[in-house]
């Protein structure tokens, strides 16, 4: 097979992409706005102010995430979570949430442009994922509403599952972002993909 | 006539299609369906290779996985292959396979004068013979003549042109092996609701079942596999997997399968890898792989045309191929009736059955078909001896009791010593065998991981057992999972066959020049086996080692028992007492692209990408890997070298302004009450003065009192600080911080994330620095307004844009310096933006080898070269920074007395009296004196001063600032170099800091 065949895989550009058939779509989800909320889970003052700021409620259980129309909070660890919203608007004035979390006894810090967001879907995307990553993506073992970290190849992902039948979104360091896409699309050449314009972070 | 030997029916093979192959560069042709094996056989070909030692010729021994002698090389150019198995290479049409270890050719091979003077070459012949003479200077001559003759195949030389994946995946139940045991689990398993993976070897499913017409559940048996497969393909929760071998058994139930996706065709279709590496996580394993049969060592049992009855049976009966015309079979056990049976309706001559065992153990239903066919059975006897050269053209049979033997002709021996559950994978998971005295062989015991054994693989021998075995395994696998049986389930049945008993027989006596093969593979007869005995080697793990019985591709699968049950008989204890030698991954071999998969070449490791990657790309830059960031060496013009251009590069911060890259620093950002407590802990300086707006350098220690990391850190605001750590220490601090938070410090109100691919950074350095910044940034920068060390946050004008950044003013050049940074998303913006604003002022980018030799005219450390892990804050002159007002991590072990010694090595600058410094020098007082010279220290940074016109170079020097001014030599024997040096201090230009503060 000549190397052009293979030079388009990795293309961002919208497309189908590898073999025949679209079992997969790829897409980048923008990200707008991603803040990180350290404190502690228990802390009621802690839990109102992020209420008041972003209009969402942390989610309690590990590994899981909350939703309003406009925002996603991630749970990343016992005492820090991420808020993504796709719209800059959103969650407003950093300083004076950083101002309310630290008087609250937590922390606030702005993670914007720190990520970004990819959008694993289709009949075969659980096999894309799971080329790269140890987690098992069965939908009832991991489904709409979970987030988990693990490693897409050797590089940490946050895995967040959303939709119905579950879409994956992985978000990954910034400076990893063409490694991965490429990664990625490897993973979907034999399958068939389509890359799919941005949409923003769901 | 093509395929004399294919039989008109039967089988797997599909006769409508034709497939062209070549073997040693004769035309052949087969059907899909075929193994290159089997389509060898069907055009009478037996002769597959040589063997390792004597150059024996050699046939075809298996149907399998466990073949030791039909390796072949396969195909030509960047895809061949050595060592591959002919009985497990599917054909394909094109396929192209050579023999190997042979010259001239197969038929005639010089080599073959091995066997005639075998004598001088007995067990351990290595060992006895190169230690002679003692030293190893003649071993490592001998080495390059012992490498020549070492090896079956040849590995290709150019790059493989092929891709290979990996792939993760979790099931309830994983099932190896697809046949009758396999399948009965899997669909026991799969009706439960388990999450169910098979996986077999081969293309299709069935093992021995396949192509066979016995009756399960009323229908034939080819028909309730494809009906059962059938099922198991509509269930989503079932994964099937042919073509894929489970190779390795590790930790917590994870097992390694290699998916061969394309190795049945002459090059994969576009976009699909060759292989794929599975890492299946299994909650448990049914390990249903079958059987694999063992010979009988007797004189001339290599010869082509000797075959494993189990072998032969699955020529015909899978592959519809006779295996020969006339055949005479060898046995202890009831099996081979039952393919002489097979033999027999497939047209082929049974000249007689030698069975081991005397008349009354002969009762069971195989044996009674077979002398039903009319077949002579020939209870008590052996064969003492093959005939033949390059095919078997007859055995000598004698009665075990002695007597004269009579010869009869032939050309096919089928042989059956009885057969050895595939208790590989169970070993790997670190399970116990048993000996069972009625199979004379080891089974499955009991395994501290969840794993089942089932039908062949644990022993069984009969179908219906096999059957009803897997059936409880499947159901046992499950309920292990929480799935119960949702209905009531029986197990496959079929028709109970008696079987009489299995009588071990491991070799047949003869005389002792004799070859009787116990190791095919590895030449390794009855004789060395008893000489090994001989000298001592009592332990079953150092025969292995001795005679090599057991290594090399196949492992030993058919020789292992018969190895370790002659080695009792010599030693005189039982076969339980000598014990097995270790399984150990991968079952069968694996190759190196599967393991690598797509870590190879440009993606070995993942690679990080600052925002200016592709301007610096753009602009000529150089670039390097720094861990796994690019970052740019240099930036050369046309015609330019680097050196030269990095020399440009740093004379230019030094006389106007440049700007390096430097998002690849570690950023953490620290909130919270405590963070100045925090801070005074893990730093040796005081922290609780920084005011806000203010920075300040800082350096961590280990435990020990050795330099960790160093950097800076800013105080935006009374309860808002960002930290700068080293590239390459950017993950280290990060962790250490963390450990600290949650572990030794909780109560600290602070918490800490890093914001490293948050922020892009740009350093600004030279005296116009601050004219270029004026015209980007919001704030005033006069130097009243923003003195060094001050930090704000501000907008950085862009074309149109206002983007919010963050300015520091420090210095690592030791110019007047600034550092930008902006959110990662517009740092290629800010770059643009700073190097249209210095355009006037002679601004150029400046890159990593710029910014070396910089710090090195400055004598500023780096955390590697100077502090190398065994250096303290005060070897690097840095002892000042030590606050005597606050405890620190590290501090306590600062006291110790070898780290305050006056001898120890501190940090000095050097100066080049003539020539170049050479890289990693060792720093003498007299390079004349007799060696080993005393060593008074290192040079652990060099480079070309630019703006000195002068080697120089940073050094530990033992005493060091004592010796400013001294005269040492810096040598490098690697070199050849010797090197005057003058001793100073590390700072080589504005020692007073004056630069930094205009």
């Amino acid at each position: 097979m000549s190397e052009s065949t293979y030079q388009s895989i990795g293309s961002t550009a919208p497309g189908h992409y590898g073999a025949a058939g679209s079992a997969v779509f790829l897409s980048e989800a923008t990200i707008a706005t991603a803040w990180n909320v350290q404190g502690d889970a228990a802390s009621s003052p802690l839990r109102g102010e992020v209420q008041r700021i972003a209009g969402i409620a942390l989610p309690d259980m590990a590994n899981t995430a909350s939703r309003s129309d406009r925002v996603v909070a991630l749970w990343l660890g016992p005492q820090s979570w991420l808020l993504v919203a796709a719209d800059a608007a959103t969650l407003g004035d950093f300083n004076g949430g950083r101002e309310a979390l630290i008087a609250a006894g937590g922390a606030l810090f702005d993670v914007s442009a720190s990520r970004v967001a990819y959008v694993v879907d289709g009949p075969r995307a659980v096999d894309v994922l799971a080329a790269g990553s140890p987690l098992d993506f069965d939908p009832r073992l991991f489904g709409a509403g979970q987030c988990r970290q693990s490693l897409y190849g050797r590089v940490p992902a946050l895995f967040y599952r959303h939709g119905e039948p579950p879409a994956c979104t992985m978000l990954v360091a910034r400076s990893f972002a063409r490694d991965i896409w490429h990664s990625l699309c490897n993973a979907a050449a034999p399958y068939g993909y389509s890359v799919r314009a941005a949409a923003t972070f769901a | 006539m093509t395929q004399p030997h294919r039989l008109a029916a039967g089988g797997i093979v599909d006769r409508s299609r034709t497939l062209g192959f070549s073997f040693d560069g004769a035309a052949y042709e087969g059907h899909p369906g075929d193994t290159l094996a089997s389509a060898l056989l069907a055009n009478g070909v037996h002769l597959i290779g040589r063997s390792f030692k004597y150059h024996r010729p050699r046939g075809i021994v298996t149907a399998g996985a466990d073949e030791p002698n039909a390796l072949v090389q396969l195909a030509h150019g960047a895809r061949t292959e050595p060592n591959t198995r002919a009985t497990q290479q599917e054909l394909y049409h094109g396929l192209v396979a050579d023999s190997q270890n042979r010259w001239p050719s197969l038929s005639f091979d010089i080599g073959a004068l091995n066997d005639v003077f075998s004598p001088l070459f007995p067990a351990g012949f290595y060992y006895k013979t190169f230690m002679w003479p003692p030293g190893p200077r003649w071993w490592l001559k001998y080495e390059h003549a012992i490498r020549r003759a070492a090896g079956l195949g040849r590995a290709a030389r150019e790059p493989d042109p092929d891709h290979y994946q990996h792939r993760f995946a979790h099931c309830d139940v994983l099932v190896i092996g697809g046949g009758p045991a396999g399948l009965a689990a899997a669909q026991a398993a799969a009706r439960c609701g388990a999450r169910v993976m098979l996986c077999d070897e081969n293309a299709t499913f069935g093992g021995s079942l396949r192509g066979d017409a016995t009756l399960i559940d009323g229908t034939p048996a080819a028909s309730w596999v494809d009906a059962g497969i059938g099922d198991l393909a509509a269930n989503g929760d079932v994964t099937l997997l042919p073509r894929t071998t489970a190779f390795g058994y590790y930790d917590q139930n994870l097992i390694g399968l290699v998916e061969r996706v394309a190795d049945h065709l002459a090059e994969p279709p576009p976009f699909t890898p060759r292989q794929r590496l599975w890492h299946v996580r299994a909650g448990t394993v049914v390990l249903a792989s079958g059987a694999l049969e063992r010979g009988i060592a007797y004189a001339g049992n290599d010869r082509p045309g000797t075959m494993l009855a189990g072998a032969a049976q699955a020529y015909v009966t899978c592959y519809g191929v006779k295996p020969g015309t006339r055949a005479v079979i060898f046995a202890n056990n009831d099996s081979a009736y039952e393919a002489a049976v097979r033999l027999h309706d497939a047209g082929v001559s049974i000249a007689a059955i030698a069975d081991a065992r005397p008349e009354a153990a002969l009762s069971g239903d195989h044996p009674q078909r077979a002398r039903a066919a009319g077949v002579a059975i020939l209870p008590g006897t052996a064969i003492v001896r093959a005939h033949g050269g390059l095919r078997v053209a007859g055995v000598d049979l004698a009665s075990l009791q002695g007597g004269a033997a009579r010869r009869i002709d032939c050309d096919l021996v089928c042989v059956s010593g009885g057969w050895n559950p595939a208790v590989h994978l169970y070993s790997q998971s670190r399970g116990k065998l048993r000996y069972d005295d009625a199979l004379a062989t080891f089974v499955p015991d009991a395994s501290p991981q969840s794993i089942v054994a089932a039908g062949a693989a644990n022993g069984k021998i009969d179908l219906s057992a096999v059957l009803a075995n897997g059936h409880d395994a499947g159901l046992a696998a499950a309920a292990r999972s929480g799935f119960a049986a949702r209905t009531a389930q029986s197990a496959p049945t079929t028709a109970a066959v008696s079987t009489g008993p299995l009588q071990a027989l491991w070799s047949v006596p003869s005389r002792r020049s004799a070859k009787c093969f116990v190791d095919w593979q590895n030449d390794v007869t009855v004789a060395d086996i008893a000489l090994a005995a001989r000298e001592g080697y009592r332990s079953v793990e150092h025969l292995k080692r001795y005679t090599t019985l057991g290594m090399g591709t196949d492992q030993g699968k058919t020789a292992n028992i018969l190895g370790l049950a002659l080695l009792a008989a010599e030693l005189g204890v039982s076969i339980p007492q000598v014990g097995t030698t270790t399984f150990r991954p991968p079952y069968t071999p694996v190759t190196m692209g599967a393991l690598a998969g797509h870590e190879v070449g440009a993606t070995l490791e993942p690679t990080r990408y600052s925002a200016m990657h592709d301007w610096h790309v753009e602009h000529g830059a150089r670039m390097l890997n720094a861990g796994l960031w690019k970052r740019p060496h240099s930036y050369p013009r046309p015609g330019e070298s680097e050196d030269d251009a990095a020399n440009r590069e740093a004379k230019n911060v030094r006389s106007n302004v440049g700007a390096v890259d430097v998002s690849t620093l570690g950023k953490i950002e620290l909130q919270g009450r405590d963070v100045a407590e925090f801070l005074n802990r893990v730093y040796i300086n005081r922290w609780d003065t920084l005011a806000v707006g203010r920075c300040r350098y800082g350096v961590m220690l280990r435990d020990d009192g050795m330099v960790f990391d160093d950097g800076t850190t800013s105080r935006l605001s009374t309860t808002h600080y960002v930290m700068t750590t080293t590239t390459l220490n950017a993950v280290n601090v990060m962790q250490h911080l963390e450990y600290l938070l949650q572990v030794e410090w909780p109560e600290l109100e602070v918490f800490a994330t890093s914001v490293t691919e948050q922020w892009a950074g740009a350093a600004l350095a030279g005296p116009k620095a601050r004219q270029v910044l004026a015209a980007l940034v919001s704030i005033d920068v006069s130097n009243a307004a923003f003195p060094f060390l001050a930090v704000g946050e501000c907008e950085l004008i862009a074309g149109g844009a206002r983007i919010p950044a963050r300015l520091f003013r420090m210095s690592y050049s030791g110019e007047l310096a600034y550092e930008i940074h902006v959110p990662v998303t517009h740092g290629r913006a800010m770059w643009e933006a700073v190097m249209a604003a210095g355009e006037p002022f002679g601004i150029m980018p400046y890159g990593t080898e710029a910014m070396s030799t910089l710090r090195i005219e400055k004598g500023h450390v780096v955390i590697g070269p100077e502090a190398d892990g065994r250096t303290t804050a005060d070897d690097l002159g840095l002892g000042k920074l030590v606050s005597p007002a606050k405890w620190c991590i590290g501090k306590p072990l600062l006291a110790r007395p070898a780290l305050t010694a006056p001898e120890r090595w501190q940090l000095v600058g050097l100066t080049a009296i003539d020539g170049t410094i050479p890289r990693g020098g060792k720093l003498v007082a007299d390079p004349g004196q007799a060696t080993p010279t005393p060593m008074l220290g290192h040079v652990s940074s060099w480079c070309w001063s630019p703006n000195l016109d002068a080697s120089i170079g940073l050094a530990l020097l033992e005493r060091g600032r004592a010796r400013h001014g001294d005269t040492l030599w810096a040598v490098s024997p690697l070199a050849d170099a010797r090197v005057r040096v003058r001793v100073g201090p590390p700072c080589f230009i504005d020692p007073e800091g004056e630069r930094l503060r205009v």
